[in-house]
């Protein structure tokens, strides 16, 4: 096969190297090589979103972006949400609105829903509906996760208020 | 959308004490998978495994030349590459999904075939994507590069593609020892001749649905080991029915002496697609076995669009003998399933399903149906969410709106006319079954009243002034829960071992399966309520042939039928010895005593008491005190057997085949706007009754995302294969599925008529609301082009389709 490059990448925080070929999925990279199987895949045509994380903080389709285009950036994972053991209110609100069952989107709507957030503190529903479009889910049928989203916000909002 | 019975729960709030069943709790499962920790097939290694990749056919039917596999073999990074000529001899075909056993249909019917096919086709292709040979290599990208360097030469057959043509004489044939194309015929009912003579009039529609699938986000995987000094292989499975899958294993792979334990780990969404047979389930082991090596495969999408079973899409020629008044006396059906390739994956018994159930919730005496289940040049036909009764709803939810046209009645008023009453049940349907419970009288009004069904006839008749088209549409759908097949593996039981070990931690071990229902939640509210032990002290294991007791595995909405019963019932048991040992440890009579939150104590006597740890021990370590007749250890498994089923049937073909019998009452208001097509949902109103519920988020979630199913099949989804057999929509670019922007907010409500036939009143939950959106919607839609004289023949409810019937109509209409 092709020559394999190096690349860094500081992934959920921690700097992290490869020895990667070019053609190698981003996706690839952090379930393969990293062993961080929380991004999923659930399709070969950027649809479904279950692959999604954050590259410098904006949401990107992991399966869609060669892991040599990370180089040098930063990507979160749905492994670095959480943070010292405590759940991140997103995560806290998808489990009280019962926004998930089989589990296999959640990553990626997770995150998209994060990069939403991170943007708009106050999303109106259709703000939502439009964040997630591009994350596909079979089991909830998409309402309990537009209102976990809308119930995060809440959360963050007073969180920030009380600091 | 509604919150009724929501509870506020808050992260990791659970009730210590007091009744967990009914309440809202928030699930065991959701932490895990909210960081990245649900391990799913595709999340194994093993060390020294290998990826497996497979060629399928891209011919739609073909004679297999030959498969030159030597390009592919001498890749780097190749370990083993194999075509179906150069299968082992202690491969033989795919054992007939047990569903499809010759036994349970013998009466009434004629024909029934089953064709031997083997996990890598041999001399001929019979449907785009059928595997015909595998790779092996030391990772996913040069698997995948090794496919791509495999030769096949193929000559090609006429495509088998129109299940009515496929029936014609001289039409081209998938299996030539058949003689013909037909799959399956089955008759079922008694001729009702006598009704056909007292109607007014006759009323003959063809009702037509289209193919569209469940699409589970994770596609399905396998992973394999084998270790031959004990021939012990090991699976890691994405599927819904593990003991099964290990059963059909051992039968198609006849190593002397070999054993399978198959795991089924996270699974990402079933839906019937990982309820079947599949020859890579077969493929994958003998992998494993011929490299020496663990070998992997995930499926991609396309070859999930391409392989993976495909369900509905069913031609229904109905007659009904009805009043004037709008009551339906009798009803014939001549029913075609355009069945595809004869995989044995279980669609023969959804088709048989719909026979059995298209009178749905009207009390029709007389009723006779014919199916012909057709074999074509698509990929496998089988279950999914609805198994076989959504296409039994949709063709009479359609018919009775018919019916309501044709007599210028009111399509509620039809349905009022007709329902089985609140005091007729237990009903026994005119093909056997015994309704458990229902108020479908109830269940429309409350519905109607929700929709603010007059205020939307006289909104409507106020836009048709303006040239503007609403529409409403109604519909009751009653779909059978929990099934049984004689002499089949579905054979009407569920098993439940439950353990408490010295520490007093409560193990509860089930045949069932999770896809994503949250049984660890649910078991654990029961077992909590049943034994007295603290929901976070139990832990629910399932999925593991080697640990848990065998079970037919998770469908047909079964778990809170005759799971949840077998729950209930090993709890009781397990209380009862648990109460036993206690009351010789307190010296006090076992009548007098309770548990509650592991603490065993006199009723009227609470600070009289011993712990849960303090009996287990006793019958781990001191059992020398146990009382006579109570065995050592706190072990027991707990086998039920479902009461509301039978086994043989009468030589009409008529059984009960479903337990129960949970039904949802659906009202839609649509705008048809005409110069696009479109159709705008105004208002979805939903009234369900599943009976008690164990925990009413987890039933709302669970039908809010069936209703989005059924809404995806109504307004979007379509499997097309175009007239050479050549698959359209073979990825998510192509066969569109609804996103967050097409879902309307759904207006809820519950009905609660317990199931008298379990010990918690529960009713089958989570498929349900796939049924009611196509009939609903495609109700509604005509409604809306009455003016028109548009009759909507086609699913999806697409803009093209639509706005093709309204030019055509628009001249006609003047």
């Amino acid at each position: 096969m092709s020559s394999l490059r190096s690349i860094r990448v500081r992934v959920n925080g921690i700097e992290r190297e490869g020895q990667v070929e070019p053609r190698l999925l981003l996706v690839d990279f952090l379930r393969e090589h990293l062993g961080l199987t929380g991004t999923h895949i659930g399709c070969d045509t950027t649809s479904c979103g279950a692959c999604t994380v954050l590259m410098d903080g904006r949401s990107l389709k992991s399966c869609t972006a060669f892991a040599v285009q990370a180089d040098g950036r930063e990507i979160t994972t749905v492994e670095g949400v959480a943070a010292d053991g405590q759940l991140h209110p997103l995560q806290e609100a998808f489990r009280e609105q019962h926004a998930l069952q089989c589990g296999y989107c959640t990553p990626g709507m997770v995150m998209s829903a994060l990069y939403l957030l991170s943007r708009n503190p106050n999303p109106t529903e259709s703000q939502i509906r439009r964040a997630i479009a591009g994350n596909l889910c079979r089991c909830t049928g998409y309402l309990n996760i537009i209102a976990a989203v809308k119930a995060a916000a809440l959360k963050l909002n007073t969180r920030r208020a009380a600091i | 959308m509604s919150d009724s019975g929501r509870e506020a729960g808050g992260h990791g709030a659970t009730r210590s004490s007091g009744r967990q069943v009914g309440l809202a709790l928030p699930r065991k499962e959701d932490i895990d998978l909210l960081t990245g920790r649900g391990t799913y097939v595709g999340d194994l290694q093993l060390p020294g495994m290998l990826w497996a990749a497979i060629y399928r056919s891209p011919m739609p039917h073909a004679r297999l030349r030959r498969v030159d596999l030597e390009k592919a073999a001498g890749l780097p990074g190749v370990v083993l590459v194999l075509s179906g000529r150069e299968l082992p001899d202690y491969v033989v075909p795919l054992s007939p999904f047990p569903f499809q056993s010759r036994d349970p249909f013998r009466a009434g019917n004629p024909t029934i075939k089953f064709p031997d096919h083997f996990c890598l086709a041999r001399d001929k292709v019979r449907f785009v994507g059928e595997p015909v040979a595998a790779v092996v290599a030391t990772d996913k990208y040069i698997a995948e590069d090794a496919v791509e360097l495999v030769e096949a030469d193929f000559d090609p057959l006429p495509p088998v593609v129109d299940p009515e043509e496929a029936l014609k004489p001289g039409a081209p044939l998938l299996y030539n020892d058949w003689g013909d194309n037909l799959f399956l015929r089955f008759r079922v009912g008694a001729d009702g001749e006598e009704a056909f003579r007292q109607a007014d009039l006759v009323i003959r529609e063809r009702i037509r649905s289209s193919r569209f699938t469940g699409t589970p986000i994770e596609p399905r995987g396998i992973l394999a080991r084998y270790e031959p000094t004990d021939r012990l292989l090991t699976i890691w499975s994405s599927t819904q029915i593990p003991h099964i899958l290990s059963t059909l294993l051992e039968d198609t792979l006849r190593i002397p002496g070999l054993k399978v334990r198959v795991i089924a780990p996270r699974i990402g969404g079933g839906f019937g697609q990982k309820w079947g047979y599949y020859p890579e389930e077969s493929l994958i082991p003998l992998l494993a076995i011929l490299s020496g090596r663990p070998v992997k495969w995930i499926e991609t999408r396309s070859e999930h669009m391409m392989a993976t079973i495909h369900a509905r899409d069913q031609i229904h020629d109905l007659e009904a003998a009805v009043t004037k008044d709008g009551r339906i006396l009798g009803l014939r059906d001549r029913i075609i399933a355009d069945a595809g390739v004869a995989y044995p994956v279980g669609g023969l018994a959804s088709i048989v399903t719909t026979s059995m159930f298209v009178p749905g919730a009207y009390k029709i005496r007389h009723y006779q149906a014919e199916v012909r289940a057709v074999t074509t040049n698509k990929a496998p036909y089988g279950a999914h969410r609805g198994f076989g009764k959504a296409d039994a709803c949709f063709a009479i939810e359609r018919l009775v709106q018919r019916v309501a046209d044709r007599l210028g009645l009111d399509p509620a008023e039809v349905r009022f006319r007709n329902f089985i009453q609140p005091e007729d049940f237990p009903y026994i349907s005119a093909t056997g079954s015994r309704y458990d419970s229902g108020n479908y009288p109830a269940a429309l009004t409350k519905a109607l009243e929700l929709a603010e069904y007059e205020k939307w006839r006289q909104e409507q008749a106020r836009l048709r002034e303006q040239g503007r088209y609403l529409g409403i549409g109604i519909g009751l759908m009653v779909e059978p829960s929990s099934s049984t097949r004689m002499g089949s593996y579905n054979s009407g039981y569920y098993s439940v071992t439950l353990r408490i070990d010295p520490m007093g931690r409560v193990f509860v071990l089930t045949g069932g399966n999770d896809e994503g229902q949250g049984h660890a939640t649910t078991i654990s509210q029961l077992v909590a309520d049943e034994l007295g032990v603290p929901f976070d002290d139990i832990l629910v294991i399932e999925g593991d042939t080697l640990e848990c007791p065998y079970g037919s595995g998770s469908y047909a909405s079964r778990f809170s039928v005759v799971g949840a019963s077998a729950v209930i019932l090993a709890a009781r048991q397990m209380r009862e010895k648990v109460l036993k040992i206690a009351a010789v440890l307190l010296g006090e009579p076992e009548a007098t005593l309770t548990m509650e939150t592991s603490r065993i104590f006199v009723k009227d006597r609470p600070e009289k008491a011993v712990t849960l740890v303090d009996v287990a021990k006793t019958a781990y370590y001191a059992i020398f005190r146990l009382p006579e007749g109570v065995e050592p250890e706190l072990l027991l498994t707990y086998h039920y057997r479902d009461p509301n089923v039978g086994f043989q049937p009468d030589e009409h073909g008529r059984v009960p085949m479903f337990s129960t019998f949970p039904y949802d009452a659906n009202v839609a208001v649509v705008e048809v706007i005409p110069d696009t097509g479109q159709v705008k949902i105004l208002k979805y109103v939903s009234v369900h009754d599943c009976g008690n519920m164990i925990n009413p988020a987890i039933v709302q979630g669970q039908h809010v995302g069936a209703l989005v199913h059924g809404l995806g099949g109504a307004m979007y989804e379509e499997i097309i294969y175009d007239e050479t057999g050549q698959l359209l929509t073979g990825s998510f670019k192509d066969y569109f599925v609804p996103t967050a922007m097409e879902v309307p907010n759904f207006i809820l409500d519950h009905l609660v008529t317990p199931n008298p036939f379990t010990p918690g009143g529960f009713k089958g939950a989570g498929e349900t609301g796939t049924v009611g959106p196509p009939p609903v919607l495609c109700n509604a839609v005509e409604d809306a082009l009455k003016p028109l004289g548009i009759k909507v023949q086609k699913l999806p409810l697409s803009p093209s389709s639509i706005r093709d019937a309204i030019r055509e109509a628009l001249p006609r209409a003047g």
